[in-house]
Protein backbone atom coordinates (compact mmCIF):
# COMPACT_ATOMS: atom_id res chain seq x y z
CA UNK A 1 0.00 0.00 0.00
CA UNK A 2 2.77 2.31 1.12
CA UNK A 3 4.80 1.21 -1.84
CA UNK A 4 1.99 1.82 -4.27
CA UNK A 5 1.55 5.29 -2.83
CA UNK A 6 5.22 6.05 -3.31
CA UNK A 7 5.14 4.79 -6.86
CA UNK A 8 2.15 6.94 -7.71
CA UNK A 9 3.68 9.98 -6.02
CA UNK A 10 6.97 9.47 -7.81
CA UNK A 11 5.12 8.97 -11.07
CA UNK A 12 3.26 12.23 -10.58
CA UNK A 13 6.44 14.08 -9.74
CA UNK A 14 8.23 12.72 -12.75
CA UNK A 15 5.30 13.55 -15.00
CA UNK A 16 5.27 17.06 -13.61
CA UNK A 17 8.99 17.39 -14.00
CA UNK A 18 9.39 15.85 -17.43
CA UNK A 19 7.81 18.49 -19.67
CA UNK A 20 10.15 21.18 -18.35
CA UNK A 21 13.22 19.02 -18.78
CA UNK A 22 15.29 20.15 -21.68
CA UNK A 23 18.94 19.78 -22.38
CA UNK A 24 21.01 22.75 -23.29
CA UNK A 25 24.54 22.56 -24.47
CA UNK A 26 27.64 24.66 -24.88
CA UNK A 27 29.94 24.36 -27.86
CA UNK A 28 33.39 23.17 -26.81
CA UNK A 29 34.88 24.19 -30.15
CA UNK A 30 33.97 25.89 -33.41
CA UNK A 31 32.01 23.51 -35.56
CA UNK A 32 29.89 23.72 -38.71
CA UNK A 33 26.17 23.08 -38.27
CA UNK A 34 25.19 20.51 -40.87
CA UNK A 35 21.84 19.70 -42.44
CA UNK A 36 22.02 16.04 -41.49
CA UNK A 37 24.21 13.74 -39.43
CA UNK A 38 27.12 13.36 -41.79
CA UNK A 39 30.40 15.11 -42.51
CA UNK A 40 29.30 15.35 -46.14
CA UNK A 41 26.03 17.13 -45.33
CA UNK A 42 25.66 20.77 -46.43
CA UNK A 43 26.79 23.34 -43.89
CA UNK A 44 23.96 25.56 -42.62
CA UNK A 45 26.07 27.88 -40.52
CA UNK A 46 29.14 27.99 -38.31
CA UNK A 47 28.70 27.66 -34.56
CA UNK A 48 31.42 29.25 -32.48
CA UNK A 49 32.98 27.81 -29.36
CA UNK A 50 31.08 28.90 -26.25
CA UNK A 51 27.75 29.26 -28.07
CA UNK A 52 24.74 27.99 -26.14
CA UNK A 53 22.64 25.50 -28.08
CA UNK A 54 19.50 23.51 -27.48
CA UNK A 55 20.19 19.79 -27.64
CA UNK A 56 17.53 17.77 -29.44
CA UNK A 57 19.03 14.34 -29.87
CA UNK A 58 21.95 12.20 -30.95
CA UNK A 59 22.74 9.90 -33.83
CA UNK A 60 26.08 8.12 -33.75
CA UNK A 61 28.80 10.75 -33.60
CA UNK A 62 26.36 13.59 -34.21
CA UNK A 63 24.22 15.70 -31.93
CA UNK A 64 21.16 17.51 -33.22
CA UNK A 65 20.95 21.08 -31.95
CA UNK A 66 18.89 24.20 -32.41
CA UNK A 67 20.82 27.44 -32.50
CA UNK A 68 20.02 30.89 -33.81
CA UNK A 69 16.96 29.78 -35.74
CA UNK A 70 18.75 26.86 -37.38
CA UNK A 71 18.26 23.20 -36.60
CA UNK A 72 21.05 20.89 -37.62
CA UNK A 73 23.83 18.59 -36.55
CA UNK A 74 27.21 19.17 -34.93
CA UNK A 75 29.81 16.64 -33.88
CA UNK A 76 28.82 14.92 -30.66
CA UNK A 77 32.20 15.63 -29.14
CA UNK A 78 31.99 19.33 -29.97
CA UNK A 79 29.15 20.04 -27.58
CA UNK A 80 28.96 19.67 -23.82
CA UNK A 81 25.44 19.04 -22.61
CA UNK A 82 24.24 20.57 -19.39
CA UNK A 83 21.18 20.54 -17.21
CA UNK A 84 18.68 23.33 -17.19
CA UNK A 85 17.41 25.12 -14.09
CA UNK A 86 13.96 23.70 -14.64
CA UNK A 87 15.23 20.19 -14.45
CA UNK A 88 16.96 20.81 -11.13
CA UNK A 89 13.59 21.80 -9.71
CA UNK A 90 12.25 18.42 -10.71
CA UNK A 91 15.22 16.72 -9.10
CA UNK A 92 14.77 18.63 -5.87
CA UNK A 93 11.07 17.81 -5.75
CA UNK A 94 11.82 14.14 -6.14
CA UNK A 95 14.52 14.46 -3.51
CA UNK A 96 11.92 15.57 -0.95
CA UNK A 97 10.48 12.08 -0.89
CA UNK A 98 13.86 10.50 -0.44
CA UNK A 99 14.61 9.75 -4.05
CA UNK A 100 17.13 11.61 -6.08
CA UNK A 101 16.76 11.61 -9.81
CA UNK A 102 19.63 11.79 -12.19
CA UNK A 103 19.27 12.19 -15.85
CA UNK A 104 21.87 11.98 -18.52
CA UNK A 105 19.85 12.90 -21.58
CA UNK A 106 16.29 13.93 -22.27
CA UNK A 107 14.03 11.01 -21.58
CA UNK A 108 16.43 9.27 -19.30
CA UNK A 109 15.37 8.79 -15.74
CA UNK A 110 17.40 6.88 -13.26
CA UNK A 111 16.26 6.70 -9.68
CA UNK A 112 18.99 6.71 -7.11
CA UNK A 113 18.31 5.22 -3.71
CA UNK A 114 18.57 7.62 -0.83
CA UNK A 115 21.12 5.50 0.94
CA UNK A 116 24.54 6.21 -0.49
CA UNK A 117 26.22 3.21 1.04
CA UNK A 118 29.96 3.10 1.20
CA UNK A 119 31.90 5.94 -0.28
CA UNK A 120 35.45 5.42 -1.25
CA UNK A 121 38.28 7.52 0.02
CA UNK A 122 41.96 7.13 0.57
CA UNK A 123 41.66 6.55 4.29
CA UNK A 124 39.33 3.60 3.75
CA UNK A 125 41.59 2.16 1.12
CA UNK A 126 44.61 2.52 3.39
CA UNK A 127 42.81 0.42 5.96
CA UNK A 128 41.69 -2.13 3.40
CA UNK A 129 41.87 -5.74 4.47
CA UNK A 130 42.43 -8.31 1.77
CA UNK A 131 39.15 -10.14 1.16
CA UNK A 132 40.07 -13.51 -0.33
CA UNK A 133 36.51 -14.78 -0.35
CA UNK A 134 35.20 -11.83 -2.34
CA UNK A 135 38.13 -12.11 -4.74
CA UNK A 136 37.29 -15.76 -5.37
CA UNK A 137 33.72 -14.76 -6.04
CA UNK A 138 34.94 -12.20 -8.58
CA UNK A 139 37.13 -14.75 -10.31
CA UNK A 140 34.27 -17.20 -10.65
CA UNK A 141 32.44 -14.76 -12.92
CA UNK A 142 35.22 -14.63 -15.52
CA UNK A 143 34.08 -15.10 -19.12
CA UNK A 144 36.13 -17.29 -21.44
CA UNK A 145 37.16 -16.14 -24.91
CA UNK A 146 34.61 -18.49 -26.48
CA UNK A 147 31.86 -17.32 -24.16
CA UNK A 148 32.58 -13.67 -24.99
CA UNK A 149 32.58 -14.42 -28.71
CA UNK A 150 29.28 -16.26 -28.52
CA UNK A 151 27.84 -13.37 -26.52
CA UNK A 152 28.98 -10.93 -29.21
CA UNK A 153 27.41 -13.04 -31.96
CA UNK A 154 24.11 -13.12 -30.09
CA UNK A 155 24.13 -9.33 -30.02
CA UNK A 156 25.06 -9.08 -33.69
CA UNK A 157 28.39 -7.48 -32.81
CA UNK A 158 31.10 -7.80 -35.41
CA UNK A 159 34.73 -6.98 -34.68
CA UNK A 160 36.10 -4.27 -36.95
CA UNK A 161 39.42 -2.70 -37.73
CA UNK A 162 39.86 0.67 -36.05
CA UNK A 163 43.21 2.33 -35.44
CA UNK A 164 44.26 3.69 -32.10
CA UNK A 165 43.98 7.46 -31.91
CA UNK A 166 47.20 9.39 -31.28
CA UNK A 167 47.28 12.15 -28.70
CA UNK A 168 46.19 15.54 -30.05
CA UNK A 169 49.02 17.42 -31.74
CA UNK A 170 49.66 20.01 -29.04
CA UNK A 171 50.49 17.35 -26.47
CA UNK A 172 53.40 16.29 -28.65
CA UNK A 173 54.72 19.76 -29.36
CA UNK A 174 56.55 20.21 -26.10
CA UNK A 175 60.19 21.08 -26.40
CA UNK A 176 61.76 18.18 -24.61
CA UNK A 177 60.56 14.60 -24.55
CA UNK A 178 61.60 14.48 -20.90
CA UNK A 179 59.01 17.07 -20.01
CA UNK A 180 56.20 14.92 -21.23
CA UNK A 181 57.28 11.87 -19.32
CA UNK A 182 54.26 11.01 -17.29
CA UNK A 183 55.67 8.20 -15.29
CA UNK B 1 67.85 7.31 -1.88
CA UNK B 2 71.03 5.32 -2.20
CA UNK B 3 69.94 4.19 -5.62
CA UNK B 4 69.84 7.53 -7.31
CA UNK B 5 73.55 7.97 -8.10
CA UNK B 6 73.52 4.37 -9.27
CA UNK B 7 70.69 5.10 -11.67
CA UNK B 8 72.44 8.09 -13.08
CA UNK B 9 75.53 5.92 -13.54
CA UNK B 10 73.50 3.29 -15.34
CA UNK B 11 71.94 5.90 -17.57
CA UNK B 12 75.36 7.31 -18.32
CA UNK B 13 76.64 3.88 -19.29
CA UNK B 14 73.70 3.33 -21.57
CA UNK B 15 74.36 6.71 -23.08
CA UNK B 16 78.00 5.93 -23.78
CA UNK B 17 77.32 2.51 -25.16
CA UNK B 18 74.72 3.67 -27.61
CA UNK B 19 75.69 7.27 -28.04
CA UNK B 20 74.77 7.29 -31.71
CA UNK B 21 71.20 6.23 -31.28
CA UNK B 22 70.58 7.35 -27.75
CA UNK B 23 67.90 9.70 -28.90
CA UNK B 24 65.97 7.00 -30.62
CA UNK B 25 66.41 4.63 -27.71
CA UNK B 26 65.14 7.21 -25.25
CA UNK B 27 62.23 8.03 -27.48
CA UNK B 28 61.36 4.39 -27.81
CA UNK B 29 61.57 3.98 -24.07
CA UNK B 30 59.51 7.07 -23.45
CA UNK B 31 56.83 5.91 -25.79
CA UNK B 32 56.73 2.49 -24.31
CA UNK B 33 58.90 0.47 -26.64
CA UNK B 34 61.76 -1.65 -25.48
CA UNK B 35 65.28 -0.52 -26.31
CA UNK B 36 65.98 -3.57 -28.46
CA UNK B 37 62.91 -3.24 -30.56
CA UNK B 38 63.46 -1.46 -33.82
CA UNK B 39 60.36 -2.63 -35.65
CA UNK B 40 57.37 -0.37 -35.31
CA UNK B 41 54.53 -1.80 -33.29
CA UNK B 42 52.37 -4.11 -35.39
CA UNK B 43 49.49 -2.28 -36.92
CA UNK B 44 46.26 -4.14 -37.06
CA UNK B 45 44.48 -1.58 -39.16
CA UNK B 46 45.36 0.55 -42.04
CA UNK B 47 43.78 3.96 -42.29
CA UNK B 48 45.47 6.25 -39.78
CA UNK B 49 48.91 7.57 -40.64
CA UNK B 50 50.15 7.42 -37.11
CA UNK B 51 49.87 4.54 -34.74
CA UNK B 52 49.53 5.41 -31.10
CA UNK B 53 52.41 4.18 -28.99
CA UNK B 54 51.96 0.50 -28.37
CA UNK B 55 52.87 -0.91 -25.08
CA UNK B 56 54.76 -4.03 -26.01
CA UNK B 57 54.63 -6.91 -23.68
CA UNK B 58 58.34 -7.12 -23.36
CA UNK B 59 58.12 -8.20 -19.77
CA UNK B 60 56.65 -11.49 -20.83
CA UNK B 61 59.94 -12.58 -22.20
CA UNK B 62 61.87 -11.51 -19.14
CA UNK B 63 61.08 -14.56 -17.14
CA UNK B 64 64.56 -15.31 -15.87
CA UNK B 65 66.61 -12.63 -14.24
CA UNK B 66 69.33 -12.52 -11.71
CA UNK B 67 68.34 -10.26 -8.81
CA UNK B 68 71.19 -7.85 -9.39
CA UNK B 69 70.32 -7.42 -13.06
CA UNK B 70 66.68 -7.17 -12.22
CA UNK B 71 67.37 -4.45 -9.73
CA UNK B 72 69.47 -2.45 -12.16
CA UNK B 73 67.05 -2.98 -14.98
CA UNK B 74 64.16 -2.10 -12.73
CA UNK B 75 65.86 1.07 -11.65
CA UNK B 76 66.67 2.10 -15.18
CA UNK B 77 63.24 1.36 -16.53
CA UNK B 78 61.69 3.11 -13.56
CA UNK B 79 63.18 6.29 -14.91
CA UNK B 80 62.46 5.88 -18.57
CA UNK B 81 60.00 3.25 -19.62
CA UNK B 82 58.54 -0.18 -19.52
CA UNK B 83 57.54 -1.44 -16.08
CA UNK B 84 59.84 -4.35 -15.21
CA UNK B 85 57.22 -6.76 -13.99
CA UNK B 86 56.63 -10.22 -15.37
CA UNK B 87 53.03 -11.09 -16.22
CA UNK B 88 52.95 -13.16 -13.05
CA UNK B 89 54.15 -10.28 -10.92
CA UNK B 90 51.64 -8.03 -12.59
CA UNK B 91 48.85 -10.49 -11.86
CA UNK B 92 49.95 -10.83 -8.23
CA UNK B 93 49.96 -7.08 -7.81
CA UNK B 94 46.51 -6.92 -9.39
CA UNK B 95 45.11 -9.68 -7.18
CA UNK B 96 46.51 -8.08 -4.07
CA UNK B 97 45.05 -4.69 -4.87
CA UNK B 98 41.73 -6.09 -6.11
CA UNK B 99 41.41 -8.16 -2.93
CA UNK B 100 42.09 -5.02 -0.92
CA UNK B 101 39.49 -3.00 -2.76
CA UNK B 102 36.98 -5.82 -2.26
CA UNK B 103 37.84 -5.64 1.44
CA UNK B 104 36.47 -2.10 1.42
CA UNK B 105 33.53 -2.56 -0.95
CA UNK B 106 31.99 -5.93 -1.78
CA UNK B 107 30.54 -6.97 -5.12
CA UNK B 108 26.88 -6.38 -5.87
CA UNK B 109 25.06 -9.62 -5.02
CA UNK B 110 23.66 -10.19 -8.49
CA UNK B 111 25.21 -13.09 -10.39
CA UNK B 112 23.47 -12.20 -13.63
CA UNK B 113 24.81 -8.64 -13.52
CA UNK B 114 28.36 -9.78 -12.77
CA UNK B 115 28.33 -12.37 -15.54
CA UNK B 116 26.91 -9.85 -17.98
CA UNK B 117 29.64 -7.32 -17.20
CA UNK B 118 32.29 -10.01 -17.61
CA UNK B 119 30.99 -10.97 -21.05
CA UNK B 120 30.90 -7.39 -22.29
CA UNK B 121 34.29 -6.68 -20.73
CA UNK B 122 35.98 -9.75 -22.12
CA UNK B 123 34.62 -9.08 -25.61
CA UNK B 124 36.00 -5.54 -25.48
CA UNK B 125 39.32 -6.74 -24.04
CA UNK B 126 39.58 -9.27 -26.89
CA UNK B 127 39.95 -6.28 -29.22
CA UNK B 128 43.11 -5.17 -27.38
CA UNK B 129 46.71 -6.33 -27.71
CA UNK B 130 46.37 -8.25 -24.44
CA UNK B 131 43.31 -10.37 -25.24
CA UNK B 132 44.19 -13.26 -22.98
CA UNK B 133 45.29 -11.49 -19.84
CA UNK B 134 43.36 -12.83 -16.85
CA UNK B 135 40.49 -10.38 -17.33
CA UNK B 136 38.07 -10.00 -14.45
CA UNK B 137 35.26 -7.49 -14.23
CA UNK B 138 33.12 -6.66 -11.23
CA UNK B 139 30.41 -4.24 -10.13
CA UNK B 140 31.08 -2.83 -6.67
CA UNK B 141 28.26 -2.27 -4.23
CA UNK B 142 28.59 1.47 -3.66
CA UNK B 143 26.68 4.51 -4.87
CA UNK B 144 29.99 6.24 -5.53
CA UNK B 145 30.38 7.01 -9.23
CA UNK B 146 33.69 5.57 -10.35
CA UNK B 147 35.54 2.79 -12.14
CA UNK B 148 38.90 1.26 -11.38
CA UNK B 149 41.54 -0.71 -13.20
CA UNK B 150 44.17 -2.80 -11.50
CA UNK B 151 47.26 -4.29 -13.07
CA UNK B 152 46.80 -7.79 -14.44
CA UNK B 153 43.29 -7.21 -15.80
CA UNK B 154 41.12 -6.55 -12.73
CA UNK B 155 38.49 -3.97 -13.64
CA UNK B 156 35.70 -2.58 -11.48
CA UNK B 157 32.79 -0.24 -12.01
CA UNK B 158 30.66 0.97 -9.13
CA UNK B 159 26.93 0.50 -8.92
CA UNK B 160 26.66 4.30 -8.86
CA UNK B 161 28.37 4.55 -12.23
CA UNK B 162 26.42 1.60 -13.61
CA UNK B 163 23.20 3.49 -12.82
CA UNK B 164 24.35 6.28 -15.12
CA UNK B 165 24.56 3.87 -18.05
CA UNK B 166 21.79 3.29 -20.55
CA UNK B 167 23.21 0.91 -23.09
CA UNK B 168 25.70 -1.88 -23.56
CA UNK B 169 27.76 0.44 -25.75
CA UNK B 170 28.14 2.87 -22.85
CA UNK B 171 29.24 0.04 -20.58
CA UNK B 172 31.66 -1.11 -23.28
CA UNK B 173 33.13 2.39 -23.48
CA UNK B 174 33.63 2.63 -19.73
CA UNK B 175 35.21 -0.83 -19.57
CA UNK B 176 37.30 0.05 -22.62
CA UNK B 177 38.70 3.06 -20.77
CA UNK B 178 39.72 0.87 -17.83
CA UNK B 179 41.11 -1.82 -20.16
CA UNK B 180 43.17 1.00 -21.67
CA UNK B 181 44.79 1.67 -18.29
CA UNK B 182 45.63 -2.01 -17.97
CA UNK B 183 47.08 -2.59 -21.45
CA UNK B 184 49.20 0.57 -21.25
CA UNK B 185 50.24 -0.36 -17.70
CA UNK B 186 49.42 3.07 -16.38
CA UNK B 187 49.30 2.01 -12.74
CA UNK B 188 52.53 0.07 -12.94
CA UNK B 189 54.19 3.13 -14.44
CA UNK B 190 52.74 5.29 -11.72
CA UNK B 191 54.07 2.89 -9.12
CA UNK B 192 57.51 3.20 -10.57
CA UNK B 193 57.37 6.89 -9.95
CA UNK B 194 56.34 6.41 -6.37
CA UNK B 195 58.50 5.23 -3.55
CA UNK B 196 56.85 1.85 -3.72
CA UNK B 197 59.61 0.77 -6.04
CA UNK B 198 61.98 -0.33 -3.32
CA UNK B 199 59.40 -2.48 -1.61
CA UNK B 200 58.23 -3.93 -4.86
CA UNK B 201 61.75 -4.93 -5.72
CA UNK B 202 61.90 -6.85 -2.47
CA UNK B 203 58.52 -8.39 -3.06
CA UNK B 204 59.18 -9.42 -6.65
CA UNK B 205 58.86 -13.11 -7.20
CA UNK B 206 57.26 -13.67 -3.83
CA UNK B 207 53.63 -14.45 -3.69
CA UNK B 208 51.94 -11.56 -1.99
CA UNK B 209 49.08 -12.20 0.36
CA UNK B 210 47.23 -9.62 2.36
CA UNK B 211 48.80 -10.56 5.62
CA UNK B 212 52.49 -10.17 4.86
CA UNK B 213 54.18 -6.95 5.95
CA UNK B 214 55.59 -6.43 2.47
CA UNK B 215 52.15 -6.68 0.96
CA UNK B 216 50.72 -4.35 3.60
CA UNK B 217 53.43 -1.84 2.90
CA UNK B 218 52.93 -2.20 -0.81
CA UNK B 219 49.20 -1.73 -0.45
CA UNK B 220 49.75 1.44 1.54
CA UNK B 221 51.93 2.83 -1.19
CA UNK B 222 49.59 1.71 -3.90
CA UNK B 223 46.55 3.32 -2.32
CA UNK B 224 48.45 6.49 -1.68
CA UNK B 225 49.34 6.69 -5.35
CA UNK B 226 45.87 5.47 -6.30
CA UNK B 227 44.19 8.24 -4.30
CA UNK B 228 46.44 10.79 -5.96
CA UNK B 229 45.23 9.55 -9.34
CA UNK B 230 46.98 8.88 -12.58
CA UNK B 231 48.54 11.58 -14.69
CA UNK B 232 45.82 13.33 -16.67
CA UNK B 233 47.52 12.38 -19.94
CA UNK B 234 47.04 8.74 -18.93
CA UNK B 235 43.33 9.43 -18.46
CA UNK B 236 43.06 11.09 -21.84
CA UNK B 237 44.88 8.17 -23.44
CA UNK B 238 42.50 5.71 -21.75
CA UNK B 239 39.55 7.75 -23.07
CA UNK B 240 40.87 7.43 -26.63
CA UNK B 241 41.46 3.70 -26.16
CA UNK B 242 37.98 3.27 -24.65
CA UNK B 243 36.37 4.70 -27.76
CA UNK B 244 38.55 2.67 -30.10
CA UNK B 245 38.09 -0.66 -28.32
CA UNK B 246 34.32 -0.19 -28.15
CA UNK B 247 34.30 0.64 -31.87
CA UNK B 248 36.45 -2.40 -32.67
CA UNK B 249 34.03 -4.55 -30.68
CA UNK B 250 31.22 -3.40 -32.98
CA UNK B 251 29.64 -0.96 -30.54
CA UNK B 252 28.72 2.67 -31.00
CA UNK B 253 32.05 4.42 -30.43
CA UNK B 254 30.34 7.29 -28.62
CA UNK B 255 29.24 5.32 -25.57
CA UNK B 256 32.11 6.58 -23.42
CA UNK B 257 31.64 10.27 -24.25
CA UNK B 258 27.91 9.85 -23.58
CA UNK B 259 28.79 8.63 -20.10
CA UNK B 260 31.22 11.53 -19.66
CA UNK B 261 28.40 13.90 -20.54
CA UNK B 262 26.18 12.24 -17.93
CA UNK B 263 28.86 12.38 -15.24
CA UNK B 264 29.43 16.03 -16.11
CA UNK B 265 25.84 16.68 -15.06
CA UNK B 266 26.44 15.49 -11.53
CA UNK B 267 27.23 18.40 -9.26
CA UNK B 268 30.86 18.64 -8.28
CA UNK B 269 29.64 18.99 -4.69
CA UNK B 270 27.93 15.62 -4.83
CA UNK B 271 29.84 13.23 -2.56
CA UNK B 272 29.34 10.41 -5.06
CA UNK B 273 31.79 11.99 -7.47
CA UNK B 274 34.26 13.38 -4.92
CA UNK B 275 36.84 10.63 -5.41
CA UNK B 276 36.33 10.51 -9.18
CA UNK B 277 36.78 14.26 -9.62
CA UNK B 278 39.78 14.24 -7.31
CA UNK B 279 41.55 11.63 -9.42
CA UNK B 280 40.39 12.50 -12.94
CA UNK B 281 40.29 15.62 -15.09
CA UNK B 282 36.81 17.16 -15.22
CA UNK B 283 34.53 15.46 -17.78
CA UNK B 284 34.39 18.72 -19.77
CA UNK B 285 38.16 18.67 -20.22
CA UNK B 286 38.05 15.00 -21.11
CA UNK B 287 35.38 15.64 -23.75
CA UNK B 288 37.23 18.61 -25.19
CA UNK B 289 40.46 16.61 -25.37
CA UNK B 290 38.70 13.64 -26.95
CA UNK B 291 37.08 15.96 -29.44
CA UNK B 292 40.43 17.31 -30.50
CA UNK B 293 41.96 13.84 -30.77
CA UNK B 294 39.08 12.24 -32.66
CA UNK B 295 38.42 15.08 -35.10
CA UNK B 296 37.04 13.57 -38.30
CA UNK B 297 38.64 10.16 -37.76
CA UNK B 298 35.43 8.25 -37.20
CA UNK B 299 33.50 9.96 -40.00
CA UNK B 300 33.67 6.93 -42.25
CA UNK B 301 33.17 4.42 -39.49
CA UNK B 302 29.75 2.77 -39.81
CA UNK B 303 27.60 3.45 -36.79
CA UNK B 304 28.02 0.67 -34.27
CA UNK B 305 25.43 -0.95 -32.08
CA UNK B 306 24.22 0.56 -28.81
CA UNK B 307 22.37 -2.60 -27.70
CA UNK B 308 20.32 -0.68 -25.18
CA UNK B 309 17.72 -3.43 -25.40
CA UNK B 310 20.20 -6.02 -24.13
CA UNK B 311 21.64 -3.76 -21.45
CA UNK B 312 21.23 -5.41 -18.06
CA UNK B 313 19.19 -3.13 -15.79
CA UNK B 314 19.91 -3.16 -12.08
CA UNK B 315 17.25 -4.79 -10.01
Amino acid sequence: MMRLGMTVLLGVLLTLAMPVWATTGTMLRDDPLRAFASATAPVLTQVARGTKVEVLGRQGGWTQVRVGGHTGWVRMLSVRTSETAQRDVGGELAGVIGMGTRQADPGRIVAVAGVRGLTLNEQQLQQARFNAQELERLERYAASRAEAQAFAREGGLNARAVDYIPAPAQARQQSSPWEETQW
Amino acid sequence: MVKKPLLIAVLAVVGLAHASDLNRTLRDLLFGRSPGQTQPAPTTMGSAPQQAPQSQQTTQTQTERRPRTAELLGGLLAVVGEPPYSPEEERNIGRTVAGGLLGVVPLVRDDELQRYVNRVGRWVALQSERPDLGWHFGVLDTEDINAFAMPGGYVFVTKGLYRQLNSEAELAGVLGHEIGHVIRKHHLRMLQKSRALAELGAAAGRRMEGSSPIAANFMGNFWEAFARGLDKEAEYEADRIGMVLAARAGYDAYGLPTVLQAIGHVSANDSRVAFLFKTHPHPDDRLATLSEAVGSRFDDLPEGKTLSNRFYRLR
